[in-house]
């Protein structure tokens, strides 16, 4: 499990068009742009029955998958991605939510086109299902049912906000080991449930920009 | 039923054996052109070549010369029609880049039931005691309504017309162990005519994957037997009754299926005058499947599914011919359905009634105008009106002009309305027809199996409406010595196409799919055919089809910049533009086929070559934007197939044919199939084939 960091300088919008205020402006901590690869995903129970096992949780903060119970943003198990805010859906295994994390879903942009977390609805977990809907096009992903391939959808962005008020925006780039260029049936059926994704980060307090 | 066919043969030989005169009838191809009749186009009988209409004939001749035996692979070779799999893997015809659901195919003017999700696999169909297959393009749902979208194809079956007992007897043997016998005989006596035929064909399993285990196509083992009689009472009397009967049974083991088909056709004709003439039709046509899914290692049943369809069609009809060449057509039918099958609820049975009508006029001399309706009432979902007019306009004696605007429609299927099944093997999704969600989902919530509705519950229950067309043809006809040429433009605009949606999320985190009308789809395009006959004995024909078959809501999308593909190798996400959509899925933009026939009179024998030719395809959407893209890993490249058949007579009654399908032993690859342990191919290759058959 490597980390790749593409880290990139962004000087916070605030400081650089008001100028007049200088001195009065805290100093911004640079957005972070990082790619997570084969974060493990797997699910205990059997094609069929409902979704059961532990889910690998994320924080962003450090950019690591992490046990701790509560300091976690996000967490994965087979499709299904929750967040650390709102309450369990009501699988086996689900972490208990300790957070005010929430997720918005933008349909039809690219990555680099969102640069705002701004204007958006975000939602938490609940009874009623995840906050990134679990279902083929509806959410992150589409699954093809005569190939048996989840491709993550191109031209949709998460954007999360963490469990203590910061956002992240999130492309899912590959949902099977080490991001195949091409995901023959062979992978299809044995290298899946392993997430890459790009990110982008901003530790700043309240900061909407990406 | 090999005992059945065994008493048909030997039936055949104790009335060979009451006639001694032989009869040979001289085939050759002059005796076509000109005196081509129509039937299908306007339900009277047209000269083919006065017709507003895009028409494909294929006479028997061609059909016998090219040593086809069933009737997906004589019309696979005709221009814009190709033989696809849906992606279920079902196999039925393309016309106009329209699909196999939305075609209608009849036996002399009946039409047959029984398709798979929509598919009718005209390989079901054996050539024997054909006179002609007629296929009209474009919406005919004015004559026949539901189905007739896309086309027509009609199977014209012979008139004996020789008072002589003749017949044949033939035996073909093929690559794959194809064994095919058939045996046919007819005669008229006096005012009575009557023709029998009888078909088996069985296969051996072959394979597409040879490098995987098992084989993809088993072996199956099919019968047709086919009678047809008239009578004529007197000269305002006459009566037409057939039957047919097909039997297939395919075994992969321990699991074995079975399909039956039979139509039962009786029509009495009364011709009061010159100028009127009455039909008076009955058809009833039964459609049956039955699959046993067995365990091969407990033997154990694992589950059945059965399917059990039944029309029953009463129709009259009256033609009127008011001065001399306008005819007025008017006719009236009812429509008995009943359906019984595993994975629903209950036994549906479903009740239309329809009227016609159709004046085909000759206004002044060179002008032909067809003006005709249809008006369907249904008891499940709304009536359709079909209007449709066409006309054709002689510039001179060589070059004529056509056009035709027709509305078409398919009435919402069994499955569609009813079905009702959760597949707990695969994954415990539920797909409710539309008629049974709402009593679907109920039952589901009082299980406690629904964990959220993602529809508007007041959006439940609403009754599906019928998909539609508007196709539009218009083209030139030009005729000179030894040219016929045509060339057609071609436009067919689909809505309210019926594909599911997810209606519900179970407990268990699996769907509930529903039936609504959604999608708007388009195909256009031109089409071209040429024949030459330079001199009696040789016909060179070529033909091509240049197709455009879009999504009209996935073209809004990318023109909204909302759809998107992925670089696989840098994984950049990217904005699609137009010119990145590939259109529909199994559509090639360019067909074509050139076929030359030629007949040595000094030998008594044929030879042809056919060359069969499509263009890249796409098999599905395989990066996630739901859309066939060029990015896609799924197409399979163009192909060329050439096939080749000689024919010699020998001692006046016998005929030994031989001939190579895909001479050039096309395979191809399947993109999506294909794995790295092994290749799976397109076409099987070469086949190799000889007949012999024998005439009396």
């Amino acid at each position: 499990m490597k980390k790749l960091s593409i880290l990139f300088l962004l000087f916070g919008f605030i400081s650089v068009s008001c100028s007049d205020n200088d001195d009065n402006d805290p100093i911004l901590d640079p957005v972070e742009s990082e790619q997570m690869t084969n974060l493990p995903a797997p699910l205990t129970s059997n094609f069929g029955e409902p979704d059961a096992g532990p889910f690998t949780k994320f924080d962003f903060e450090t950019g690591q998958i992490t046990e701790n119970e509560t300091e976690w943003d996000i967490a994965f198990r087979g499709l299904a991605i929750a967040v650390n805010g709102g309450t369990s859906t009501g699988t086996n295994g689900e972490p208990e939510r300790t957070g005010d994390a929430a997720a918005a879903l933008v349909i039809g942009s690219t990555f680099n086109e969102v640069t705002t977390a701004e204007g958006l609805t975000f939602e938490q977990d609940s009874f009623m299902g995840y906050a990134i809907v679990k279902e083929s096009d509806s959410g992150w992903y589409n699954y093809n049912t005569d190939t048996n391939v989840v491709s993550a959808i191109p031209g949709r962005v998460l954007i999360f906000r963490t469990r203590d008020g910061k956002y992240a925006k999130v492309e899912i780039l590959s949902y099977y080991k080490d991001n195949p260029a091409e995901i023959t049936s062979e992978i299809a059926f044995t290298d899946f449930r392993y997430y890459t994704f790009n990110y982008v980060y901003n530790p700043n307090e309240g900061g909407l920009d990406f | 039923m090999l005992r059945l066919f065994y008493g048909f043969l030997l039936l055949k030989c104790t009335l060979h054996g009451q006639s001694s005169i032989q009869e040979r009838v001289s085939d050759s191809i002059s005796a076509q052109n000109l005196e081509e009749v129509i039937i299908s186009a306007t339900r009277t009988k047209r000269q083919l070549s006065s017709l507003p209409l895009p028409v494909t004939l294929v006479s028997d001749d061609i059909i016998k010369r090219s040593g086809t035996i069933r009737v997906d692979e004589i019309l696979n070779e005709q221009t814009g029609m190709i033989t696809v799999a849906d992606e279920s893997g079902f196999e039925g015809i393309q016309i106009q880049g329209i699909s196999s659901e939305y075609i209608m195919i009849l036996i002399d003017g009946v039409p047959l039931i029984g398709r798979n999700a929509g598919s009718f696999d005209l390989s079901r169909l054996a050539i024997g005691n054909i006179k002609q297959i007629e296929v009209v393009k474009g919406p005919s749902s004015s004559l026949f309504g539901s189905e007739a979208l896309g086309g027509v194809i009609n199977i014209i079956t012979t008139n004996p017309k020789s008072e002589k007992f003749s017949g044949q007897l033939s035996h073909r043997i093929a690559t794959f162990n194809n064994q095919n016998t058939n045996i046919g005989f007819n005669q008229k006596v006096n005012n009575f005519t009557y023709s029998l035929f009888a078909d088996r064909l069985s296969t051996d399993n072959f394979d597409l994957a040879p490098d995987l285990e098992g084989q993809t196509n088993a072996p199956f083992e099919n019968y047709t037997f086919t009678g047809r009689f008239t009578f004529d009472l007197s000269e305002q009397f006459g009566i037409f009754a057939s039957a047919r009967y097909f039997n297939q049974e395919f075994v992969i083991s321990p699991s074995n299926s079975e399909e039956t088909d039979l139509n039962l056709h009786l029509r009495l004709d009364h011709n009061p005058s010159e100028k009127t003439s009455l039909q008076y039709e009955f058809y009833y046509t039964n459609y049956t499947t039955s699959e046993q899914f067995i365990d091969s290692t407990t033997n154990e049943l694992e589950f059945e599914n059965d399917f059990d369809q039944t029309l029953f069609r009463p129709e009259i009809r009256f033609n009127y011919t008011v001065k001399n060449n306008n005819t007025i057509s008017l006719g009236a039918g009812y429509n008995f359905e009943t359906l019984e099958r595993t994975l629903f609820a209950n036994d549906i049975s479903f009740d239309s009634q329809y009227i016609f009508a159709q004046y085909d006029t000759k206004p002044i001399n060179k002008l032909n105008v067809i003006l005709g309706a249809r008006f369907d009432n249904h008891s499940e979902y709304d009536s359709r009106f079909s209007p449709k007019i066409s006309a054709r306009y002689d510039i001179s004696p060589n070059f004529s002009i056509k056009g035709s605007v027709g509305s078409g429609f398919k009435a919402p299927d069994f499955r569609q309305l009813y079905l009702d099944f959760t597949n707990t093997a695969g994954g415990g999704y539920t797909v409710f027809g539309k008629e049974v969600e709402v009593a679907g989902l109920e039952r589901l919530e009082e299980n406690g199996e629904i964990l959220r509705l993602e529809v508007d519950p007041s959006d439940l229950g609403e009754p599906l409406r019928a998909e539609t067309s508007v196709g539009y043809n218009a083209g030139f006809v030009y005729k000179k010595g030894v040219l016929t040429s045509e060339i057609n433009f071609f436009r067919n605009d689909f809505k309210d196409l019926i594909d599911t949606r997810i209606l519900a999320i179970k407990t268990n985190g699996a769907s509930v799919f529903g039936y609504q009308n959604f999608n708007r789809v388009y195909t256009q395009g031109i089409e071209v055919d040429l024949s030459l006959k330079p001199f009696k004995d040789l016909l060179i024909s070529g033909g091509y089809q240049l197709l455009y078959a879009y999504d009209k809501d996935k073209e809004d999308k990318i023109e909204d910049g909302t759809v998107f593909a992925r670089d696989p190798e840098t994984s950049q996400t990217f904005r699609l533009s137009m010119s990145d959509y590939f259109g529909l899925i199994n559509r090639s933009r360019h067909t074509a086929n050139l076929k030359v026939f030629y007949e040595i009179s000094k030998w008594n024998a044929n030879a042809n070559l056919r060359v069969i030719y499509r263009s890249r395809f796409g098999l599905a959407d395989r990066n996630g934007n739901a859309i066939l893209d060029e990015f896609d890993d799924s197409f399979v490249d163009g192909y060329t197939i050439v096939n080749l058949a000689l024919q010699k007579t020998f001692f006046k009654s016998y005929q030994l044919q031989a001939g190579i399908n895909n001479l050039f032993d096309f395979k191809g690859r399947n993109p999506i199939a294909s794995t790295e342990n092994g290749e799976v191919l397109v076409n099987p290759g070469i086949q190799v084939f000889a007949k012999i058959n024998y005439k009396f």
